[in-house]
């Protein structure tokens, strides 16, 4: 039954007190019976007047307890109840599915993302929150929901999906195509009250008429006419029951229950019953029936879900049915009914055939009441109980997404309003990708397992949406259900050549010096670190290349010529544009930092990689876009706001060249596991010994960072490309992919040069490719085919101007 | 039980932090005052004032006539010729001209979240940019204007009057920020929409 909450405990403790005054009463009122006849010396007693001597005493005695205790127990029916807040715990919710004809939406995602919102498969989808057909043509049905922009109204839709892409939706009613449509997001988690009491506010205007008439006739037949207790209903139950053989009735009111779930424990004893009693009598003398009544519906212990106890009928009809307690029909409104008489024993889901019997006891209390026609009571008693197998509010499964949703909302709110207040809180997940990405995680690291690599290696994802940075998946750990340690956001590895892209865009954001195609030497160098060690990095396979282009050493990943070139440009700057990129913490200015030799989270190192896939545009990561209050009122919006880096030529030029990564460097293997070839720009990171390995990578909508390594930093021999790399392609095999856009901002252009001698050139000469750079940094020199169609181009200039 | 449930909303203060910049607090800020439809007028000022410090006078906030005035007429005017259409996804349209009527009833939030949801369909879309950056201005986010023009601009044909309407969204937030020769500069740039041809596209 309910937990003893806070509520409880004080209720032990004031009949501890009572219990005390009643003793200093009861003496009080002895003395103060027997007083004035003790001076006298007492003439033989008669029977009479003994009779009438205990009976005076008594009544003292009785009053004398009776009246300080009434007075207490007011004072606590009416505290409680008036002073009662609910505490209710925080919704949170899954971005809204988006749909509309040209979307890239797979029949895998389409069913992950209902499955996530509680939709159920029927035949007709007739019923709101229900979904019908398949092989590429769907009707849905979806739930009215109160948006931040406003309310939307339930809506039956067809949909229809060929080769990925949504290609036609329209309204089974007839009319013209519709545009945009949203559903209603799932509900991914609850932040529950610390007594763990998970409750939906209803009132009673929101409550189906039968449910109301329903549980009266079930539970207390003269709820509108008694004071509290019900003499003729005790008997009546007790008849009943003897009639039928079993409890059918309970004898209680319904104000006496209310009282016992509110203010009482639950041990059975007769001083229990009797307070019971006097308190239902001080309750329904103070407030009315309905304040009574909807107190009830909202108090009545429905359930127990894991830790959390369901109470009151809102979120009893979401837990059992997945629906709200407007849309249940009249056969569930019999099993709400039926359950308040034992949660557990008429659990639905765990004993069917009981719950069933008992619903259609139920039933038949409907009929002979009159709410229900014969015939429908015969109609609605064949139907089956119409309970989601699972309950359709989750139980948190999505763990690491819900820890950055607290990190993100611990900024502005405190700890109890986010437990108790009801929150309505909307974020940034999409379920369909984050069963993908907890699906590579999880998968991928069977498949790294079964390959050699540790069978304990773990492993993190974090994507997020390239624009507006809001965060679409986090999986912190190899079984994503699982709460504990959540890497994707706390655990602080050494990222390696994760992060030498940034050293090669401080170089491009000097055109004047450096270009793609500048030349540095790959070659031994020798520096002296902080504490006056000297340090001389190698490159992975142990060789020097000599001279080699800046593209050549970032796609190769170059240790030596990187901290050349990094060691060029300046340490201090190095560090600076980190900060710039929103790596919050202090990031040690000595070489080896130029190498990764610098521990980031996953979270962390998708923030300095979103700025650059999004073209220079920073947007601080988001999890959650807005908050409201248990009413639908905006509290907070945490809107898409952009920060302009400052050299966004270099950035769009920096992310061509991690396309080449992918097409000619370090992580040639990925076009191959990701079964397509779309231009994707990424990094490999591996980090001493093989004990991290990373890969960052973006298409044009999606950026994710994968880490995989083992937890006590032993030598995990792991690589970029043989560990996280393929975690990544596993995530991104199931997502649509859209080409990085390699379109160039204002100060950077593509042109025509030949890679090997750094020279101009033209399209059709040998040797030619078009490669973007930042103005000014260009080649100078032309090759001789461009020399050549150079000439000719004047000529044909000078021809046509020298005409006359 | 409505008292009840009043003293809910009671229990319940977001702190808002003022570590960050000014101009994050005030967009929650006056998105709340607006809801409260109380002190609307105050925000806008208290923001521009401190934004502009070292203005004499608080400029009045961007109204939609001088938004007509000063960035879609003369762009429109100047480009007749130059122009370019790009192809608009259904949807994103929809939730346009959802934003384009909450903003002409002054619902600059809605607007602005209409819009935010626009971008979640298609980000890189130089006009529903543009249009979230005249809303922001509109908005006395003056600095978010710039951001989504300067995006606009970026990703944009960087000519005819798309182009024009993102220096001259850029110039009037500059204006109101106090920063003359940026403003400047940008009024400049909105006359080069018309002539140069844009390198790298």
């Amino acid at each position: 039954m309910s937990p003893p909450s806070k509520t409880g405990s004080k209720k032990k403790t004031g009949s501890k007190k009572t219990k005390a005054s009643r003793k200093r009463s009861a003496s009080r009122g002895s003395t103060g019976g027997g007083g004035p006849r003790g001076g006298k010396k007492a003439p033989r007693r008669s029977l009479a007047g003994r009779v009438f001597r205990l009976g005076l005493m008594l009544a003292g005695l009785g009053i004398g307890l009776l009246v300080p205790w009434m007075l207490w127990l007011n004072h606590v029916v009416t505290a409680e109840f008036e002073g009662r807040k609910w505490d209710l715990p925080s919704r949170v919710y899954a971005r809204p599915l988006s749909l509309y004809e040209g979307q890239a939406l797979s029949p895998e995602f389409l069913r992950q993302e209902l499955l996530a919102a509680a939709y159920v498969k029927s035949d007709s989808a007739d019923r709101e929150g229900s979904w019908s057909g398949g092989g590429g043509r769907y009707e849905i049905h979806r739930r009215g929901f109160r948006f931040e922009d406003g309310i939307q109204q339930p809506l039956k839709f067809r949909l229809e999906l060929d080769n990925g892409i949504v290609t036609r939706l329209t309204s089974p009613a007839g009319g013209g195509d519709l545009g945009l449509i949203r559903l209603d997001p799932a509900e991914i988690a609850s932040i529950y009250p610390l007594h763990d009491e998970d409750r939906t506010l209803v009132s009673m205007e929101e409550v189906p008429e039968l449910l109301v008439t329903g549980l009266q006739a079930v539970e207390d037949r003269s709820f509108k006419h008694h004071y509290g207790v019900d003499p003729r209903g005790i008997a009546r139950a007790a008849w009943v029951n003897l009639r039928e053989g079993g409890t059918v009735q309970g004898g209680s009111t319904l104000t006496q229950q209310l009282v016992k779930n509110y203010y009482l424990s639950n041990v059975q004893s007769l001083p229990r019953k009797i307070n019971e009693a006097l308190m239902a009598l001080l309750l329904e003398w103070h407030y009315s029936k309905a304040e009574i009544l909807e107190a009830y519906l909202n108090e009545v212990f429905l359930g127990q879900q894991g830790n959390h106890a369901i109470h009151g009928f809102a979120r009893g009809s979401q837990y059992y049915f997945g629906a709200p307690l407007n849309q249940v029909q009249a056969h569930q409104i019999a099993l709400l009914v039926g359950i308040v008489k034992g949660a557990s024993l008429y659990n639905p889901r765990r004993n069917p055939e009981r719950a069933l019997e008992r619903r259609n006891q139920v039933l038949a209390v409907f009929g002979e009441t009159g709410l229900l026609t014969a015939a429908e009571v015969k109609t609605l008693q064949s139907l089956p109980l119409d309970v989601t197998p699972t309950p359709s509010i989750s139980g948190n499964r999505y763990p690491a997404f819900v820890d950055l949703v607290r990190d993100q909302l611990q900024r502005d709110y405190r700890e109890s309003d986010l437990r108790n207040a009801g929150l309505r809180i909307f974020t940034t997940l999409a379920p369909a990708e984050q069963a993908a990405a907890e699906e590579a995680v999880t998968g991928g690291l069977d498949e790294l397992a079964s390959a050699g690599l540790p069978p304990d290696l773990q492993g993190a994802i974090v994507l997020a949406d390239v624009d507006s940075g809001e965060v679409r998946a986090v999986v912190g750990d190899r079984n994503p259900a699982r709460k504990g340690f959540n890497r994707a956001l706390n655990a602080r590895r050494q990222v390696g050549s994760v992060i030498k892209p940034i050293v090669y865009l401080l170089a491009l954001e000097h055109p004047e010096h450096y270009s793609w195609l500048s030349m540095i030497e790959d070659e031994p160098i020798t520096l002296r670190q902080a504490d006056g060690t000297l340090w001389s990095p190698s490159n992975y396979d142990n060789r020097s290349h000599g001279e080699v282009s800046l593209l050549e050493a970032m796609t190769r990943s170059y240790n030596q010529a990187t901290v050349r070139l990094g060691m060029n440009i300046g340490l201090t700057e190095f560090t600076g544009k980190l900060a710039q990129l929103g790596i919050e913490q202090d990031i040690p200015s000595v070489p080896a930092t130029l190498l990764g030799a610098v521990e980031l989270t996953p979270m962390e190192v998708t923030q300095v990689y979103q700025s650059l896939a999004a073209g220079g545009f920073s947007v601080p990561l988001r999890a959650v876009t807005a908050v409201q209050t248990a009413q639908g009122d905006a509290l907070n919006r945490y809107p898409l706001r952009l920060r302009p880096l400052e050299r966004r030529d270099a950035v769009a030029v920096l992310n061509y060249g991690m396309t080449r990564v992918i097409a000619e460097g370090t992580a040639r293997a990925l076009p191959g596991l990701l079964r397509q070839d779309v231009i994707i720009a990424g990094k490999t990171g591996t980090t001493n010994e093989r004990r991290d390995s990373w890969f960052v990578g973006y298409t044009r909508d999606r950026l994710a960072v994968a880490w995989v390594g083992l937890d006590d930093n032993r030598p995990a021999g792991v690589t970029g490309s043989n560990a996280a790399l393929r975690v990544w392609a596993r995530l991104f095999r199931q997502l649509p992919m859209l080409p990085v856009s390699l379109d160039m901002p204002e100060g950077a252009y593509w042109t025509w040069v030949e890679r090997d001698r750094a020279l101009l050139s033209a399209s059709g000469c040998p040797g030619a490719e078009q490669m973007p750079f930042v103005e000014g940094s260009a080649p100078v020199d032309a090759s001789p085919c461009k020399v050549r169609e150079s000439d000719n181009e004047t000529s044909f200039w000078r021809k046509w101007f020298d005409r006359d | 039980m409505i008292a009840i449930k009043a003293q809910l909303l009671k229990g319940l203060t977001a702190r808002l932090s003022m570590s960050r910049f000014a101009l994050a607090w005030f967009s929650t800020r006056g998105f709340l005052q607006a809801r409260a439809s109380s002190g609307r007028v105050l925000s806008p000022l208290i923001a521009v004032t401190l934004l502009s410090a070292c203005a004499s006078q608080p400029p009045a906030p961007i109204e939609e006539r001088e938004l007509e005035e000063r960035v879609r007429t003369p762009a429109r005017e100047a480009s007749a010729g130059v122009q370019v259409y790009p192809l608009k996804n259904p949807a994103v349209a929809e939730l346009t001209a959802q934003a384009s009527q909450a903003e002409a009833d002054g619902d600059l939030s809605q607007a602005a979240i209409l819009l935010e949801r626009a971008m979640r369909i298609q980000p890189r879309d130089p006009e529903l940019l543009q249009q979230m950056a005249e809303v922001q201005l509109q908005r006395s986010e003056y600095s978010q204007a710039i951001s989504f023009a300067t995006r606009s601009h970026d990703i944009g044909p960087r000519v005819g009057e798309l182009c024009a309407r993102n220096w001259h969204t850029m110039s009037v937030a500059y204006e109101r920020l106090g920063e003359v020769s940026e403003a400047n500069l940008a009024q400049s740039r909105s006359q080069q929409c018309m002539v140069t041809r844009p390198t790298g596209l």
